[in-house]
């Protein structure tokens, strides 16, 4: 009783403590920004004044904390037009406008700015899947549709040249040539400009590395996550100190690993391998471990027990007993999993090749720092196509899994 | 005859405080078909379940085909279960694998991993197999998924694994309450058969009193983790029925 007593207090202390600090928090960091005010020893300060203020609220009874912790449902207590009504609307207020503060929110750049967005929006909307290139066999070609030496002679300058639209082109030519060469030929120029599809080649294998490399991260997590499920699992794990460490241990582990970012495991392998699509893979592979291993050890712990008493009251032992009763009632819901946790990867191998993992990711990278913006588009489009077709046809799979 | 089961002073106590078996004790001879009677709650499964060890008992003893399965663990444990088959209400088959391979588990207590992975190419254990599935006259579902048959095939494939471990004792917990009344009689019959031709002792638990009389030979009555009631089926009238199923209790006619 007595204790319980000095837990609430407790309790009601250091959330009125914590409350408070807020609320000097912001209004410091309000005053700071807006009257550009700097305050020495600013934390110290901060936590006193909330050290006096909680102490003093908390002596009449005004505690945030206490309301809290009561006993009586939130929904049920009076909120409107009382003291801690107003304080929570109060907070409200000034975490919305801190947080409009911290985040730099300006709609007026939004609405005004478009125009630097103008290079990659025509990109993404007139991606340069072909290009345009006179070489040697177009000179030889335009030779034989009696296109005169002379002409030829001013387009040697841009042989094998590479222009990713009809009109980048054309701009070209109109320097080299004059009005009436220009007005006659243009046309057939155009048509014996090879098309060259290098782009897309390009971004083709770049993507297929993207895609390989989400799914090696996938089939090699496999077998790692497959094991570390049984140890994850309560039901499976014997009620005995040795098996409550394990699964401890191993949920602990799987959930520090999954709540780090593939992307951060890919910047520490692409320092560790090298930038290039194998540190994308082990992040990728690290990620997918930690995930799997919880969503499969999940799965585990919700199938249906009779089967398991079952298979044990026939005299089999514990690994037997995985065999013919825990693994037939996992093995298609894993396996929806992992084709989710492919779809996913691939998405994620996008982003991780930003940060040195290889593949369709890094191409856009440095095709953007050269701001050649018509290939960002092939690119851009490329990956919403597989993103599309993966989830589609994931979906479906999966859906069919299910039924089995 | 021997006995083939001794329970004595078996007390379960569960981890949230029910009591559920109060200073049981029971005797069962090789040969009978003993039937549970009483109310949900009464401490049937709990009974059943103790006898094969898938949950501890708290205090008392168990001896059944001469082992001590209160003390026994690991390999020794297995030995015990494997001359036990047990049939559950809801069959607990595992439900996307074929008749044929539920039926084979019924042998994993008998053999090792590596055995039991590669079971297609032990001749052996397919034919016995196949005989127990022809048994319960199931031998052209032998490749059909246990999901896709019916409640009263599923409980024939769940004897079938039973029968695969011959066994000396079979446990029968509620076998037929998911069931309709036709197929009832007719899971009960092979029940019936297993412990008239091949002299397998049969401990069951039913809320039918028809099925009582017609396959038992002794039935003992549980109320509250207590017995209340032990003797022929025929001995129970409506005053013993009342006494067991409480006084509201009106007899239900099963054909
Ligand atoms: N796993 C369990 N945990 C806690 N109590 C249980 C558990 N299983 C059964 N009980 C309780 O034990 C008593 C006997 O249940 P049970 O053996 O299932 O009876 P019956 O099979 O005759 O219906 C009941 O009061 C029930 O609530
Ligand atoms: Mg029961």
């Amino acid at each position: 009783m007595k204790n319980n007593k000095i837990k609430s207090i407790i309790q009601a202390f250091f959330t009125d403590l914590l409350f408070w600090i807020y609320v000097f928090g912001c209004s410091y960091f309000l005053i700071h920004s807006w009257f550009e005010i700097e305050l020495t020893n600013t934390n110290i300060h901060i936590l006193i004044a909330a050290l006096v203020f909680t102490l003093v609220f908390l002596s009449f009874g005004m505690s945030l904390g206490r309301k809290i912790f009561s006993p009586t449902k939130l929904t049920n207590l009076k909120w409107k037009k009382t003291f801690w009504g107003w304080t929570i609307v109060f907070l409200l207020v000034i975490t919305f406008v801190v947080g409009w503060n911290l985040v730099e929110v300006n709609p007026y750049k939004f609405f005004t700015q478009f125009k630097n967005a103008r290079g990659i929006s025509s990109g993404i909307f007139d991606p340069s899947i072909i290009g345009y290139k006179l070489t040697e066999k177009s000179f030889e070609e335009l030779r034989e549709n009696d296109v005169p030496l002379v002409v030829l002679e001013k387009l040697e300058r841009i042989k094998n040249k590479s222009y990713t639209t009809k009109k980048v082109l054309s701009l070209d030519l109109k320097k080299k040539l004059d009005a009436n060469e220009l007005l006659e030929y243009k046309s057939s120029i155009f048509e014996y400009a090879q098309k060259n599809s290098n782009m897309l080649n390009i971004a083709l294998s770049a993507l297929a590395e993207t895609i390989f490399l989400a799914l090696l991260a996938t089939i090699f997590a496999i077998p790692f996550a497959f094991v570390l499920s049984f140890l994850a699992a309560r039901n499976l794990m014997p009620k005995t100190f040795l098996g409550n460490s394990v699964y401890l241990i191993v949920r602990t582990i799987a959930t520090i690993f999954r709540s780090i970012e593939a992307i951060v495991w890919a910047i520490i392998f692409s320092v560790w391998v090298g930038i290039g699509p194998f540190a994308g893979m082990l992040a990728l592979m690290i990620h997918s471990i930690a995930a799997l291993t919880k969503l499969y050890s999940e799965q585990i712990e919700n199938i249906d027990e009779g089967p398991v008493e079952a298979i044990k009251a026939t005299g089999a032992n514990t690994f037997q007993v995985w065999i013919f009763a825990v693994i037939p009632q996992i093995i298609s819901p894993y396996l929806a999993f992992t084709i989710y946790r492919w779809d996913i990867n691939v998405r994620m191998a996008t982003i991780v090749g930003f940060v040195g993992g290889g593949g369709i990711g890094l191409l856009l990278l440095q095709q953007q720092q050269l701001l050649r913006w018509h290939n960002v588009g092939v690119i851009i489009w490329l990956i919403a196509a597989v993103v599309w077709i993966m989830d589609m046809t994931s979906a479906k799979v999966r859906a069919k899994l299910v039924e089995m | 005859m021997n006995n083939i089961i001794e329970i004595k002073d078996l007390h379960k106590i569960y981890a949230r405080g029910t009591h559920a078996l109060k200073g049981m004790n029971l005797t069962v001879k090789e040969g009978e078909f003993c039937i549970l009677l009483g109310l949900s709650g009464s401490g049937k499964s709990t009974l059943l379940r103790c006898m094969n060890k898938l949950i501890d008992s708290t205090s008392g003893e168990i001896y059944i085909c001469d082992g001590d399965v209160v003390k026994a663990t690991g390999k020794t444990l297995r030995r015990i279960r494997r001359q036990i088959g047990m049939i559950f209400q809801q069959f607990n088959l595992i439900k996307n694998l074929t008749a044929l391979t539920n039926v084979l588990t019924g042998k994993l207590g008998y053999v090792s991993l590596g055995h039991s992975v590669t079971f297609a190419q032990h001749k052996a254990d397919m034919k016995l197999a196949m005989d127990n599935l022809k048994r319960v006259g199931l031998l052209e579902f032998a490749d059909k998924k246990v999901k896709n048959l019916s409640g009263g095939q599923q409980q024939r494939v769940a004897i079938a694994r039973a029968l695969m471990q011959n066994p000396r004792v079979i446990l029968a917990d509620e076998p037929v309450a998911s069931l309709d009344p036709a197929t009832a009689d007719s899971v009960m019959r092979y029940l019936g058969e297993l412990n008239k031709k091949d002299n397998m002792t049969v401990i069951c638990s039913l809320h039918f009193l028809s099925l009582a009389r017609k396959y038992g030979t002794r039935v003992v009555a549980l109320k509250d983790g207590e017995i209340v009631f032990e003797g022929t089926p025929k001995e129970i009238d409506e005053k013993k029925f009342k006494k067991i199923y409480g006084e509201e209790a009106e007899e239900v006619e099963i054909k």
